[in-house]
């Protein structure tokens, strides 16, 4: 186990800086339908002169979207000064491999076994903290080939109009995928899937068994236990903690976008937050502080408790009995992918049965090739809180909902303002 | 012919105007001056004044989806007013940097004062060793600090193994103490060297002649030392309070809860909040702020040194 050292976990931040990508792997979750209606289509790249008309037009409008402000931005700095240079691609490609834009930990050999076989070089990889970074940084103009959202975002990352449908009959690997991962909500338009799932698994509680004391059934209760005042952790992005705040105030997540699931959600969130030692978004530092015993109990994605068991902290990932929150994530190919066949590859070698096993047993996230979960006993598979028929699981876990952009400005404003006290 | 000739000469002479421009610019000493500013001036203007009026300007629009609405509307500065979060947090930013900047002109002054008063060779080589843990990253200092702080970390293991405490004490980490110790360490050195320069330009025969006049040292210190050592004293408070002000860094991984600055906030506008027009708001508020401190510190501090000479 120790082979794989900490900071490559999917996610957990970036090892290069581990105190600046502080959103780290949370954003993930975070994805929101979004109010497109500023979009618009993506044009060609590279033309700052038709961005700048554009501009013009959207500020005699009172309308200017994110990506249009930045490449023009983009336009008036760097951009025009090297315009014969530029060729906006992700990286001078090493050997001309394809681009692989993904959260820290996903940069591993072990991820590629297939396409290094087949090409004798890893993909580039370009690393982002958080995924909404990485959309406003396509958003802006930055071209990858392929990219790794997950479910809550699907709709809105399709939206964006950045994204091209997945051809899978490119993918031998296809066949084994789950339906239940790619059949998410807005995944599919006109037939044709934009996201192929990879990875998934669940948000829940890691708690120390030495020290915690469960009084009856695993609950998310744990979280709001007045016993561990000050020695409880949490994930700091609502798009973990909000969302589990709603199975704890009882709110169903299809309602959760209505004032009143806001207010009694905002009150399940206040009254945790004295309780709460640290609020991160750092899963290291929050794995760390389990260790140690600082915390005793912390709101954790399934690889916490992996790491811990495997360095014999004796750690749970509670199976909570209102349930946990479950997360898919996947990969996107941009639409203007310059090396769209080492973009397929890139993906088949994701959801070969190599790479589900390394995720398995390694991380301790779900995988989407059924097949993955052949190698392990149903115990193993039991103990990381997956199955072999990882359907059921899916089928009982909450999902997020995609939600619109305002939706989550204003559950991240009031969550913000509720981990600082107010 | 005269440059002070009006507009009509320019067909009397018969010259393009280009270059009559270029004889200007050879001839005026203004112009001559702005030619050499130039590259200073670009940087400024591309580097500082055009990215602080786009936060300006942006302050003034509003967050649609992805994109904004370019109205201008002061919306944000009124929710920056109404919502307690932010006046409190930027209160607690000030209140927070104020303490670490006087701790680290406290602790620095003495440093200062000793390369320049009682290191008489190899004075490069003090100020390379006080420069020197700038030589690793900001993060990394962040993170030593974390390490001696921590809840099994040295001093807390210390305290234990020396009987003192039965249980790791909790209020180290996690808490506004901590942001303000790891930043009064974190920029120590932008304070020694400011203090250090001044205390350097002192002329030692002024203490000489104070002596010869019955002054003792702790009078010495007071009417001469430090009334000619403010200036090194006021920029290393102005160069400290300034930045950690804004820190993200350092309240993010030491702060916990109750130590979140304004800072965090800000970057949560621009990342997770997905609220860019907000961010500029508050970016602005807090750069008018320090201003207006920083102004109002300087306007006291000399006031004060021309009561002292």
């Amino acid at each position: 186990m120790n082979e794989h050292s900490i900071d490559r976990r999917p996610n957990c931040t970036h090892n290069s800086n581990p105190g600046v990508n502080k959103k780290s792997g949370l954003d993930r979750f975070f994805e929101a339908h979004g109010d497109n209606a500023s979009l618009g289509g993506v044009r060609h790249q590279g033309d700052c002169r038709m961005d700048v008309i554009d501009q013009l037009g959207s500020l005699k409008e009172g309308k200017l979207s994110r990506r249009k402000f930045t490449t023009s931005l983009m336009a008036a700095g760097i951009g025009v000064m090297t315009t014969p240079l530029a060729t906006r691609k992700a990286t001078a490609a090493a050997a001309d491999q394809g681009t692989f834009f993904t959260w820290g930990g996903y940069d591993i050999p072990e991820l590629f076994v297939p396409y290094k076989e087949k090409h004798g070089e890893l993909p580039n990889f370009a690393i982002f903290g958080g995924a909404e970074e990485a959309l406003t940084k396509m958003l802006g103009g930055y071209v990858v080939d392929v990219s790794h959202p997950c479910n809550a975002g699907i709709p809105r990352w399709i939206a964006s109009g950045l994204f091209q449908p997945i051809d899978t009959s490119r993918l031998s690997n296809w066949a084994d995928v789950m339906p239940e991962l790619y059949d998410l909500k807005g995944n599919i338009v006109d037939g044709r899937p934009y996201l192929a799932p990879f990875d998934w698994g669940q948000t829940s509680i890691t708690y120390r068994t030495d020290m915690f004391e469960v009084e009856g059934e695993e609950s998310w209760d744990m979280l709001w236990d007045e016993r561990y005042k000050g020695r409880l952790g949490s994930l700091a992005s609502g798009g973990d903690a909000w969302w589990c705040g709603a199975i704890k105030a009882g709110v169903p997540l299809t309602e959760i976008d209505t004032p009143d699931a806001f207010e009694k959600i905002a009150a399940v969130m206040r009254a945790q937050r004295p309780l709460i030692r640290l609020y991160t978004d750092d899963t290291t530092t929050l794995e760390q502080a389990l260790a140690s015993g600082e915390l005793i109990a912390a709101m954790t994605w399934n690889s916490s408790a992996t790491l811990l068991q495997a360095d014999g902290v004796p750690v749970r990932f509670a199976k909570p009995k209102e349930g946990a929150l479950t997360w898919v994530c996947g990969l996107m190919i941009h639409k203007d992918a310059p090396n769209l066949d080492l973009a397929y590859d890139i993906i088949d070698s994701l959801l070969s049965v190599e790479s589900g096993k390394f995720m398995i047993s390694d991380y301790g996230y779900g995988h989407s090739n059924i097949k993955a979960f052949d190698a392990f006993d149903d115990e193993t598979l039991q103990g990381l809180g997956l199955s072999k028929t990882p359907a059921d699981i899916l089928a009982g876990g909450h999902f997020q909902i995609p939600q619109s952009q305002q939706w989550e400005t204003k559950m991240n404003t009031l969550f913000e303002e509720i981990k600082s006290g107010f | 012919m005269s440059i002070t000739n009006g507009p009509m000469s320019d067909d009397a002479t018969g010259l393009p105007k280009t270059s009559r421009l270029g004889a200007l610019l050879q001839r005026s000493e203004a112009a001559r001056g702005f030619s050499l500013l130039s590259p200073t001036l670009f940087i400024m203007t591309v580097g500082i004044l055009v990215p602080i009026g786009i936060l300006v300007v942006m302050s003034f629009w509003t967050q649609v989806g992805f994109g904004f609405d370019t109205t201008a509307t002061t919306a944000n500065y009124q929710m920056a007013a109404e919502r307690p979060i932010y006046g409190a947090l930027l209160r607690r930013s000030l209140w927070m940097s104020g303490m670490a900047t006087m701790a680290t002109v406290i602790l620095s002054y003495p440093m200062a004062y000793f390369v320049a008063f009682h290191v008489h060779r190899n004075k490069m080589m003090w100020i390379v060793l006080i420069t020197l843990p700038f030589w690793t990253s900001y993060l990394l200092r962040v993170f030593a600090w974390k390490v001696v702080l921590g809840y099994q970390g040295v001093i807390n293991s210390a305290l234990m193994n020396l009987g003192l405490i039965e249980a790791p004490l909790e209020f180290l980490l996690y808490s506004q103490s901590a942001v303000v110790i790891t930043l009064a360490h974190a920029w120590a050195a932008f304070a020694i060297l400011p203090m250090y320069v001044s205390l350097e330009k002192i002329d030692k025969s002024l203490l000489e002649a104070a002596t010869d006049l019955g002054d003792g040292p702790i009078a010495r210190f007071l009417r001469i030392t430090l009334p000619l050592s403010l200036p090194g004293v006021i920029s290393a408070s102005l160069l400290i309070f300034i930045p950690t002000t804004g820190d993200y860094i350092t309240p993010t991984l030491l702060g916990g809860p109750d130590g979140a600055m304004i800072g965090n906030l800000i970057q949560k506008q621009f990342g997770a909040v997905n609220n860019w027009p907000m961010g500029a708001t508050l970016s602005i508020i807090l750069m008018l702020s320090i201003g207006a401190i920083a102004l109002s510190f300087m306007l006291i501090a000399n006031f004060v040194r021309k009561r002292i000479s």
